[in-house]
């Protein structure tokens, strides 16, 4: 059966697909997070949350053919889930490697992330872990400091920036444009300046290379 | 205009920022040369390529996410393209082997999990590479992409005389990208024009 909706992932769990039972990617998330094991989860592999889920292509996937790519093309199709593609990169894959990546990234636009082996793809798996629920603990504190990549709404004061930016007219330095703006307000009221207004503040050959500026 | 993809159409239009001339050389040169792309280096300071109007694309070394010292430089550098950008994408290069020197093991280490684990959760795109020729043809079909979407660059990107003068003005507006200053010197005939 191709499931592929979402799933309620019990809050500090991973839940994980039957087939990986006693698996070594299994074997080592276990000391690590709380694994549930759930039949029937059809297409996906791990389920980090509610929203984001795993799907594993395993070296002998890569090299078996396309039926991987028949999955993750069902998996973007029937399910609004972020997915995350892990697949197992090693020498032998290495050269199927760029046409994955071209397919899962490019056209699906999911998530695709290399690991050697299922060693490493553990390892990544605990760090996505604590990525997406730290967050969740984070936001209900609303400090979003945790990832160093999102970015802080901060807004920045609107004068310095104005004043740079007047500068950038010819015979315009720093003295003149505080003067032209402490006189029209804005750049927005400086455009809009008649040539014999500005002569009144910069003089006659500033003005007029400002005016024809 | 040619729609199909592979077929190189003689608008795709990409920015280089000028460090990459010594940083990556074979990544413009094989954007040129092989692909038939219009690379126009210029200095961009934000990010290392903007294949778009939207998309800006950083090419970083594997062993720069190895090592935490880097940290605060990445993400003040990405917090900031994602201030400019509405798509930011990150081409992870593997490091190049100096001759005489035995392929280096990769030990992968948890701090790189963690920034790929942030990197993603940012909803920052990551594409692997492995040398300057495959980041050039990742960037290639990232700008066939933008242009199926109607998203390519499509003004001239050399401005001359007072047009050089007018794009510096426009450069200088906080939280303007190159290509959308671009866009502006392009689409009004003059500043008066596009303040009002």
């Amino acid at each position: 059966p191709v499931t592929a909706g979402s799933i309620v992932v019990p809050y500090g769990h991973v839940i994980g697909n039957e087939k990986w039972r006693g698996s070594e990617v299994a074997q080592r998330l276990q000391g690590k997070v709380r694994l549930i094991f759930e039949d029937g989860l059809g297409l996906v592999d791990f389920h980090l949350s509610n929203r984001t889920c795993i799907l594993l292509i395993s070296e002998a996937d890569l090299v078996a053919g396309d039926e991987f790519k028949r999955r993750l093309v069902k998996f973007r199709n029937a399910s609004s889930l972020r997915g995350i593609v892990i697949v197992e990169k090693t020498q032998i894959s290495d050269q199927y490697y760029l046409g994955v990546q071209k397919l899962v990234v490019l056209e699906l636009g999911m998530v695709l992330l290399p690991v050697a082996n299922q060693g490493e793809a553990s390892q990544l798996i605990v760090q996505l872990v604590i990525l997406f629920l730290g967050l969740q603990v984070r936001e209900q504190s609303r400090d979003r400091g945790a990832n160093p990549f999102l970015r802080k709404q901060r807004a920045q004061p609107a004068e310095p920036a104005a004043l740079q930016t007047v500068q950038h007219i010819p015979g315009v330095g720093k003295t003149k444009a505080l003067l032209l703006l402490q006189h029209f307000g804005s750049i927005h009221g400086l455009c809009n300046a008649a040539i014999n207004e500005l002569e009144q503040v910069v003089g006659q050959t500033a003005a007029q290379q400002i005016y024809s500026f | 205009l040619s729609r199909v993809p592979g077929e190189h159409s003689p608008s795709l239009c990409i920015l280089a920022d000028s460090r990459e001339i010594s940083s990556g050389p074979e990544v413009i040169s094989f954007l040129r040369a092989v692909h038939g792309l219009r690379v126009q280096v210029c200095s961009l300071g934000t990010s290392d390529y903007v294949v778009s109007n939207r998309l800006a694309v950083d090419r970083v070394l594997q062993s720069e996410l190895q090592s935490p010292g880097n940290r605060n430089k990445l993400s003040q550098r990405l917090q900031r393209l994602q201030g400019i950008f509405q798509r930011i994408c990150v081409i992870v290069e593997t490091d190049r082997v100096r001759p005489g020197e035995t392929s280096r093991f990769f030990q992968r280490t948890q701090y790189y999990d963690g920034v790929l684990s942030a990197l993603v959760q940012a909803g920052i795109r990551i594409l692997f590479s492995s040398c300057q020729e495959q980041t050039a043809a990742l960037l290639k079909e990232l700008a066939l992409l933008e242009h199926r979407k109607d998203a390519a660059i499509q003004v001239p990107t050399e401005p001359e005389g007072h047009r050089r003068d007018i794009l510096n003005f426009y450069l200088s507006i906080p939280s303007l990208s190159y290509g959308a200053a671009l866009n502006l010197c392009h689409s009004f005939g003059s500043i008066t024009a596009m303040a009002n």
